[in-house]
This record gives C-alpha cells, structure tokens and sequence, in this order.
C-alpha cells in the first residue's frame, strides 16, 4: 500500500510541475494521499493508538 | 502568466520566499528523505518498517505541499495541508519514539544516525518543518498569491525534479520491500535488495487484532470489591486454618479508610497508612500518638498509599499503587513552616527525607498493595497484584541506601512444603495487600481467597500458607511477637497466632 500512495504522491507531483491547469486534481490527489497515510499509520498502529508511555 | 513588482523590473512577488521554500523542499527530500532512500536503503540495506514508512510519507507529502505552493501560491488550503501532516507526523513520530524511549541505554529498533535512531529524526524533522512553516508565514503576504500558475524559476525547478527523482526512488524501494496493493509495510521489515528472490511481501498487518487506545498500558488500578475472599475457593488446596484470636473495631480517627499496617517493636508502635495519612499509634491500637497527611501531588505523584513499613531509626515510608513513595522521619521539633510544602496536616510532627519512585522490570505494568521492611537485609519489598492487562505476582527487593532495585523474581511454591496448586490454578491469582518480614521470611497476605504466604526470601519459594477465614477486604498485615495483626479497609482489625 506504501508502494500505492507513493505512485499517487509521484502523480500529484507531476500534475502540479508539468500541468498545473489540473491544480483541482491534483490537490485532490494530495488529500487522498494524506488520508491514506494516516488510515494506514492508524492501522498498523491499532492495538496501541496513542504513544505508548507512562502516561 | 506572471505577476511582476512594481518597481522591479524582472522581479516579481515573494521571489526571495519562494527561493527560501523551494530550497526547503530540496533539503526535506535530500536530507532526511534523501539520505534514508539511498544511503541507508539503496547502501545500507535498510527498510522502512511500516511505521517509519507513514513518517516518510509524511515528510514527502510536506515537501509536496511547498511544490503545491510554490507553483499555485501560498493559498491557505496548502499551508493548512502542510501543518496538518507537520501535526500527524509529529504524532506519528512521538508514537513511534515512544516505544523505545523507556529502554536501555543505545537501545532501539533498526539503525543509529549520530547518536538518534531514525523515528527519532522523524520526530526532529517534523518539528523542524513546524518552525520553518511558522516563520515563512509570518513573511507571507496576500500579494505573493498569484491569480494564475506560477511559472517555476531555476532552484524551484530543482526542487520539483529532485522531488520526482527522490520519490521515484522510493517507489523503487517500496515496491521491492512492500510490493503493490494489497501488501503492506511489516514491523519487522526484511533487509532491502534489488534481488526480487530476496524480497519479503507480507499481509502480516491486515490481521485483525483489538483495537486500543493504550494498548498494554490501559491498566486499571487495584479494586477489591471483587475479590472472592472464600479460602476454599482458592488456588492452593487443603490449607491449613489459623483461628481467629481477637476481631474489633479500630476507633482511631483516621481521615479516610486503612490501606495498610506495620508494627516496630523497638517503640512498640503500630503503622497505620490511609490514601494520604500517616498514623503512629500504641501498641494496643487505641491512641493516635502523632499523625500527618502528606501533599500527594506538589512533586513525585505518590497516588494512593497502599503498602507503608518501619525503616530503620524511625524512619518510615509509605508507598503508593503506583511504586512511588516518601520517607518520613518523625520528629518533634520539626518545622512547621518549613514543612507546609510537604504536609497538608500536622506538619509540625514530621520531616519529609526524601520522595521518589520505585524503579521495576518485571512489576513495570503491575502496581502494588503492600510494602514491607527487611532490618536483616537492609531492603524494602513490594509484591505486585495481578490486573486486567496481566496476571503476575512479583516480588521486587529495594535496597534502602539507594531505594533502587536489587532483585525481583516470580513466586514458586517449594516442594517440600506439601502444598498443592489446584489444577489451571497459580499463585499469580492472589492479590497481596499486606506484608511484613521477620526471622527471613516475607509474609504476604492475600486479599483474595483470605490466604497468608510464608515466603523463604533466601529460597525465593513460598514455604507455607494458611487459610484465614471470615477476612473482608484485609488491607494490611503486621507481626507483633507472636501475633499476625490484620486490618481491612472497614477498619476490622482481627489477629491471628503468627504460623
């Protein structure tokens, strides 16, 4: 999956240096890729959401 | 299209902040991003474990919002965007680093850069990122918005090729270490290589598991409402009884409910702790000869007291749930005034020597409801109770010069001691609120299933153990001569002959 929102990353990345005209897809692309990365950090992290310290 | 200063020909707007963001976007992704890609990926071998991939991420995703900016202007939906992956990432960083950051000294997961291992970069650069997106907007003006794309200058465009280049880069890494959808990033990620038979796809972090908060640190704290107080419904068969010598009420005023008792022969006083006080009294449990009531909170949080015991010359200490404790030295011409920061009542009675915080491997998630005093071997011991998370019973040895710890260990039962475990029954299912040594051997007694452990503390083994019939709630245990005095949090003090 880190291999998919890099791709995205990479996409978005070239829309906005090579066709900037797509400015509306591509910052579309770069709230997916966000979204993406926090659901996947979220998950590998379930068992234990918040820092595991003394709290 | 783009738009010029007045005034300055062949300028145009913010030319000096763009300059500034682009060559951050070029040290974010050639410096932390950059150099974790192809020197220690590409050079060293290193993968990413799953969650230092999302930090990557992050990180590059920053980098893209100033390409974002840098091509479009700083609009307000980039710069919200940057601070809140800056925000993510330093939570993401923090939740990472906090799995290490307890350990020992050079101890962490995967490889060390100048002294840090690389989630604690993450949580470096990240804030780094915060500053520097705080200082550039309190340069930015509406002005340097532009109505149309901006066209890219020289060290804007570098930016943007070694943003394709570094990202492309890790395209490769990703792919090879993680593969393509549906696989994922692993905890415990396989060496890097360019050799596809060498390359390690996992599913691993799709299995389901429980989803928590606190994970393995969402202990609840000690609770005796609960507790089966019936001996016969206990892990350790055909106990012998001990017969109850005397049953009454305490009627001291104390200021809340007992939580533990200790007795010093050489001032023939009892101990008597509750959440917050402490109380000396007679020998026959009758008068309060000086009390206080220590401030929990204004330093070391020392939660509830639960355990408390003689130390040595006087000295006393009380111990809470939580392994934190103080060290009280009565005193009768102690400072009032000068004690008002340590004591809420009776500050004239008592002299704080020190607080602080029992240190544990073993107890670490485990907390505590006994305490007791070895003058022999100069050491403090607490015994764990069991909780919701993990069911252990612990003995941890304290040596008084340092109040550091010196020895813990499991309980066994001796085999010599003809005492039986029922069957899928240990000794982890007591819950000991009370303690005392004497003669070498520590005596715990067990709020639940009304048992009392004889521990030989040279065999780390429990010897004996005798059943105590009709005890509700007991909190604390002492040794007067030959007597077992135990009181419960109704305030039930109830002796036994000492086995």
């Amino acid at each position: 999956m880190e291999f998919f929102n890099l791709l995205l990353i990479f996409a978005t990345a070239v829309l906005v240096l090579r066709k900037p005209s797509r400015e509306r897809l591509a910052f579309r692309l770069l709230v997916l890729s966000t979204v993406l990365m926090v659901l996947l950090f979220s998950m590998a992290t379930r068992t234990g959401l918040l820092p595991g310290l003394n709290y | 299209m783009e738009q010029t200063a007045s005034g300055v020909p062949g300028a145009r707007q913010g030319d000096g902040l763009f300059t500034l963001l682009a060559l951050a976007v070029l040290f974010l992704m050639l410096v932390p991003v950059g150099m974790a890609t192809f020197w220690l990926g590409f050079a060293r071998g290193d993968s990413p474990c799953v969650m230092c991939w999302e930090q990557r991420i992050g990180l590059i995703l920053i980098s893209l919002t100033g390409l974002f900016v840098l091509r479009f202007g700083p609009r307000p939906k980039y710069i919200g965007m940057a601070v809140l992956v800056a925000g993510w990432g330093m939570f993401m960083a923090l939740r990472h680093v906090g799995m290490h950051a307890a350990r020992d000294i050079g101890q962490g997961f995967s490889v060390e850069i100048l002294g840090a291992h690389t989630y604690t970069w993450a949580l470096f650069a990240y804030w780094v990122c915060v500053i520097v997106m705080g200082a550039m907007l309190l340069v930015v003006r509406s002005e340097h918005v532009p109505a149309a794309p901006r066209t890219l200058r020289g060290v804007e465009r570098l930016a943007g090729g070694a943003f394709l280049v570094v990202v492309g880069a890790n395209l490769v890494q990703a792919f090879a270490s993680t593969g393509p959808p549906p696989f994922l990033g692993q905890s415990d990620p396989v060496r890097f290589s360019f050799n596809p038979r060498h390359w390690h796809w996992s599913l691993e972090e799709w299995r389901p598991l429980p989803i928590s908060l606190r994970g393995r640190w969402a202990v609840e704290k000690p609770d005796l409402r609960t507790l089966v107080s019936d001996p016969a419904a206990g892990p350790l068969v055909n106990l012998p009884r001990l017969t109850v010598k005397e049953q009454r009420p305490l009627t001291l005023p104390l200021d809340g409910p007992p939580t533990d008792l200790a007795y010093d022969p050489a001032t023939d006083q009892f101990l008597l702790a509750t959440a917050r006080g402490i109380y000396l009294t007679d020998g026959t449990l009758s008068r309060i000869d000086r009390h206080t009531i220590v401030d929990p909170g204004y330093s070391v949080d020392l939660g509830r007291f639960a355990g408390a015991a003689f130390l040595d010359e006087g000295a006393l200490i009380a111990v809470g749930e939580n392994k934190s404790y103080v060290v009280l030295q009565p005193n009768d011409q102690a400072d009032g005034d000068a004690n008002f920061r340590f004591f809420l009542e009776s500050r004239d009675r008592f002299d704080e020597v020190t607080r602080g915080r029992f240190g544990t491997v073993r107890a670490r998630l485990l907390y505590v409801m006994s305490a007791a005093y070895d003058p022999g071997t100069h050491a403090v011991y607490t015994l764990t109770v069991p909780n919701n998370r993990a069911r252990r019973l612990v003995i941890s040895r304290f040596d008084r010069r340092d109040l550091t710890l010196s020895e813990e260990y499991s309980l066994d039962v001796a085999p010599a001691s003809g005492l039986i475990l029922a069957p899928e029954r240990g000794l982890d299912q007591l819950f000991i609120t009370g303690a005392a040594v004497a003669d070498g051997k520590l005596f715990a007694l067990s709020a639940a299933y009304g048992t009392l452990l004889t521990i030989d503390l040279v065999g780390r083994q429990v010897v004996a153990a005798h059943a105590i019939a009709g005890l509700t709630r007991p909190v604390g245990l002492a040794l007067r001569g030959h007597d077992v005095y135990i009181v419960d949090d109704a305030g039930m003090v109830t002796v036994v002959a000492r086995p």
